[in-house]
């Protein structure tokens, strides 16, 4: 059993995120970096059929810089088999088309049964990286699953879709899936296991190494940055500042004059 | 970041008289064990809060003279050369950071038991105190109380040599001046008692003399209690009290107003059980918004949230922020408000032990939340600053996130140590803070006096604090839900391990009373319950219920108060002679006293269980064994004892072998897995041992700075010519042979 799980390290913003290089970037000055939460639950499960198949591979995989090598390590000590690390600096600002571009060239000779993604990444929040790979590879694949059992290499899978109603489906392997959070509990890495990460394989490749060059990834990209901004502040929002009990009265006013217009 | 400018209001100066005060924050007089005679505790607590923005700092109460001695409660004293020199050790370090500097001058009247002193207090009619045992005042002639007004007079000039800012008459807590004023205490016929006028000449001259004496260099202020709460027999707010602070108002700088007296000083210092912040805001907030007085006014009511802050300034409700509590659990309020960071102000929780240690008399403050406090001199700790670890390449990992295991990894993670795991079986933080602080309630009813059964709600600040703490800390990983065995802890690659998995209740009445179960106790029973499952909802409970309490602390009778406020008929046991003992010097019992009987609790004390039978508990009194009553009951709740959660440690510890195999270097127990005790402590084993961590033997305390006198090697110089010239007993190296005992 061999999954790859395509992973991100996200960063942490907040509304006092500066931009810079024209407003088509956040300064990565001071900006905390960690494994993207869905990505946490996709390799759970890939870990969980790994476990349960008795024997296998979990490779993780990204497209990142530096920055993105903690998250891989983190992947590493939860129980990765082994790491990999695609960069090259024409991958600045890549959109989610150009990186399932490369992720696709990395994981084809993979030849894994399965490819696990987040349904979406917290930061860049575009949900289509996933269903890109699978495209890119040809793959058939389930988007937002919340259930996965796996049987004589064909697997059922539960969606949710709107009102709670369950989509069951079963999808032969090789496929792709992209996994929404809560679909199990991921386990954290004892100390000892982080410390154990750093001795497995993590290896990092160039667009080279995967047959790629910059022309075919920027010809893969479906849209280009223009700007980005922080939002407008808005009109008619009152703050409301005093003491609880001031707070809460003025609320209950709020509350009477509206329900009396 | 900046402070948010809504708040630029709580930084204005103000002026107090002479003295101009930085901003409005302002730490009023309150007790921390110190006095005159622990000069570094003094100087280095109260300037800790100095450096952490508080625009003023005050003593404790300040005895004027040995007349005023209330051993063995520790006040400060300012009666002589000595005195002024260990003071000034605090007013050097206030100015220091720019603090100004206040002193309580304070005569206690028979409230004083002169238990040190040997003295007789005097006051002004001859009826004995109502907080003190059997204290009984001289009644003070028109000579007397020349003598007495004399010794504020020579006091102040005593503390402006020491370099205090501002000094108070202190008349609030039913003290001499105010002991004057009510009729309550004040029987006289001569021009000192009977009228309005009359009742005010012993403090309004007071001030006189103080002013002429002090006024020009100092600010002069009076702390008073604008309402005693006993209704007309006493000073009320909207008579006698507003009365007063006009007549006096051109005699003071600065007032500092409170409500009650000593006897239930809960009114004032108002547990948070009871009390909302802000609580004296009904009686206190009359006299600056009803134009009684033009000068500022600064007063208290456990206020932390900076936007009350706000509010109480905005609203004319006081000048100036008071505050004793908020100050000691976060001596960085004023500082975390100025750079933006509100969420990081370790709030006080009410909890009131801090309170308790001076009620006991004796031992130095406490704090539950702020484990530094009182311990910035003699243990050189600091709330805020913490040094790197020598040992901070170790991993450690620290099992269960009660008080204990949150503090010691939160402050193990500020120690920069490389990684600290804090792994706890539950799914969320906070341990025991969980449950206890859903207790405290009973119906819902708000005829408590002054306050309303709110609950323990507010010690969850404890967890909070923390939970925001423990996520801004990159070096320090929460999991949850995850209940590690020894051979999950052998095989995480720490070198460092901390168990901190607490305790829980005895199941079959073992107790501090016969050190034996009870027999017939099995709270694995459908009918018997321990407290937490009392909490959890996890039996039913009959409509019948005895609790035996057997703590002495908070848990058996608010066991006892939430099922009575269910509507259950309910018998309080318990071997002492009341059921909340500890929670007299809390604060929180005469309210939780007006709680129970209101519901109809039934209190048994001196009563301890003989065994334990479905339908009925059988009890004896314990001075009188042969004197037996039998409870008929649906259920009982045993709050007997609790035992250390310590199975982990003993067992990590008995494989010696194996810990080197794995590289694990030490394993420490802290809080209640060590040994069972109130959370105030167990947050501070947790903080001690992190603080600790890379000295020479981590489990064991590094001893800490004794404040005394070392015999033979300091002098009473400052007495010289005031001690005896032929004392009958002499120094050794006088006493010749004959008299050197064998």
């Amino acid at each position: 059993m061999k999954v790859v799980v395509a992973v991100k390290a996200v960063a942490a913003l907040d509304d006092e995120a500066e931009l810079v290089d024209g407003d088509t970037a956040v300064d990565p000055d001071g900006l905390e970096w960690d494994l993207n939460e869905w990505d946490a639950f996709s390799l759970e499960e890939a870990l969980m059929l790994r476990d349960a198949a008795g024997d296998g591979e979990v490779v993780a995989l990204t497209v990142g810089d530096e920055e993105a090598q903690d998250s891989l390590l983190a992947c590493l000590a939860k129980g990765a088999d082994r790491a990999v690390r695609i960069w090259d600096d024409a991958l600045e600002g890549a959109d989610p088309l150009a990186v399932a571009r490369v992720l696709a060239a990395a994981i084809e000779p993979e030849a894994p049964d399965l490819v696990l993604c987040g349904v979406q990444s917290s930061d860049a929040v575009n949900g289509a990286t996933g269903v890109a790979v699978a495209a890119h590879l040809g793959l058939p694949h389930v988007a937002v699953v919340k259930r996965l059992e796996l049987e004589a290499g064909v697997a059922t899978v539960e969606r949710e879709l709107e009102g709670g109603l369950v989509e069951v489906l079963r999808i032969r392997l090789p496929a792709l899936m992209t996994i929404q959070t809560g679909i199990n509990e991921p386990r954290y890495a004892t100390l000892r296991a982080i410390k154990q990460a750093r001795d497995k394989p993590l290896s990092e490749l160039g667009l080279d190494d995967v047959g790629l060059d910059a022309a075919r990834v920027g010809a893969a990209a479906g849209a280009r940055l223009r700007r980005l901004r922080h939002p407008e502040k808005g009109e008619g929002a009152e703050m409301l500042d005093g003491s609880p009990e001031d707070v809460a009265a003025r609320i209950a006013d709020i509350v009477k004059e509206r329900m009396s217009a | 970041m900046a402070r948010d400018p809504k708040y630029d209001v709580l930084f204005e100066p103000i002026q107090i008289g002479p003295k101009t005060l930085k901003n409005r924050f302002y730490q009023v007089p309150h007790c921390i064990g110190a006095g005159s005679e622990k000069p570094g505790m003094q100087a280095y607590h109260r300037a800790m809060k100095a450096e952490g923005g508080w625009g003023a700092c005050c003593t404790e109460y300040c005895s004027i003279h040995p007349e005023s001695d209330d051993t063995s409660r520790v006040s400060a004293r300012i009666w002589d050369d000595g005195d002024i020199r260990n003071l000034a050790a605090m007013t050097e370090r206030l100015h220091h950071y720019g603090a100004l500097a206040g002193i309580e001058l304070w005569y206690g009247g028979p409230h004083a038991p002169c238990m040190e002193s040997r003295a007789t207090p005097r006051g002004p009619s001859q009826i004995p105190s109502d907080f003190e045992i059997n204290i009984h005042p001289r009644y003070a002639d028109k000579d007397d109380i020349l003598e007495l007004q004399q010794m504020y007079v020579d006091a102040a000039i005593r503390a402006r040599d020491a370099g205090f800012d501002i000094v108070y008459v202190y008349g609030a807590h039913a003290y001499l001046p105010f002991q004057f004023l009510s009729p309550y205490y004040n029987k006289r016929t001569d021009e000192y008692g009977g009228s309005f006028e009359n009742r005010a000449r012993f403090w309004r001259e007071t001030l006189i003399k103080v002013r002429e004496a002090v006024g020009d260099d100092c600010a002069i202020a009076s702390r008073f209690a604008v309402d005693h709460l006993f209704g007309p027999i006493s000073i009320e707010v909207g008579e006698d009290g507003a009365r007063f602070v006009e007549y006096c108002d051109d005699l003071v700088d600065l007032w500092d107003f409170t409500v009650g007296d000593i006897a239930e000083w809960g009114q004032n210092a108002g547990p948070s059980r009871f009390f909302e912040e802000n609580h004296e805001k009904p009686y206190t907030g009359q006299l600056k918004a009803g134009n009684h007085t033009n000068k500022p006014v600064v007063g208290v009511g456990r206020v932390t949230n900076p936007d009350t802050m706000v509010a109480i300034i905005t609203s004319g409700q006081f000048d100036i922020i008071g505050a004793a509590r908020p100050s000691i659990s976060d001596p960085f309020l004023p500082r975390k408000i100025e750079e933006g960071r509100p969420e990081d102000i370790r709030e006080c929780i009410g909890c009131n032990q801090c309170i308790s240690r001076w009620e006991i008399g004796g031992p130095p403050m406490v704090c539950t939340q702020n484990a530094t406090a009182g311990e910035e001199y003699r243990r050189g700790w600091h709330p805020e600053k913490f040094s790197r670890a020598a040992n901070a390449d170790k991993g450690v990992l620290v099992v269960g996130a009660g008080p204990a295991g949150m503090e010691c990894a939160m402050i193990l993670g500020k120690r920069e140590m490389s990684a600290v795991h804090l792994v706890e079986a539950d799914k969320e933080i906070g341990g025991c803070v969980n449950w206890i602080s859903q207790l405290g309630h009973s119906d819902g009813k708000e005829n408590l006096f002054r306050g309303t059964a709110r609950g323990l709600g507010e010690w969850a600040r404890i967890r909070n604090y923390r939970q925001i703490q423990l996520d801004k800390l990159r070096n320090v990983e929460v999991h949850l839900g995850s209940r590690l065995s020894a051979d999950d802890i052998f095989e995480y690659g720490a070198e460092i391990v901390v168990i901190a998995t607490g305790c829980r209740f005895a199941t079959d009445g073992l107790n501090p009373a016969t050190h034996e179960p009870i027999p017939g106790a099995d709270t694995t029973l459908d009918w018997q319950l321990t407290p937490d499952q009392v909490v959890s909802g996890e039996k039913p409970i009959g409509d019948r219920v005895l609790v035996l309490e057997n703590e002495g602390y908070f848990m058996g009778a608010s066991i006892a108060q939430k099922l009575a406020g269910q509507g259950k008929q309910v018998h309080l046991v318990t071997q002492a002679g009341d059921i909340v003992g500890y929670m007299e010097y809390t604060l929180e019992a005469p309210m939780l006293h007006r709680d129970l009987h209101r519901l109809g609790v039934d209190i048994h004390t001196h009563t301890m269980l003989e065994k334990v039978e479905p339908g009925a508990c059988h009890a004896y009194n314990i001075w009188d064994t042969g004197h037996k009553d039998v409870f008929e009951v649906d259920s009982v709740v045993l709050c007997t004892q609790r035992i250390s959660d310590d199975q982990l440690y003993r067992d990590l510890k008995a494989d010696k072998a194996r810990l080197e195999q794995e590289g694990i270097d030490a394993v420490y127990v802290i809080g209640d897995a060590s040994a069972p005790r109130m959370i105030v402590d167990s947050v501070f084993d947790g903080h001690r041992l992190a603080r600790e961590i890379d000295s020479p033997n981590p489990a064991m305390p590094l001893p800490f700075i004794r404040e005394r006198r070392l015999w033979g090697e300091s002098t009473n110089d400052d007495f010289e010519g005031q001690l005896r010239s032929a004392p009958d007993v002499l120094p050794l190296s006088q006493l010749g042979p004959a008299e050197v005992p064998a």
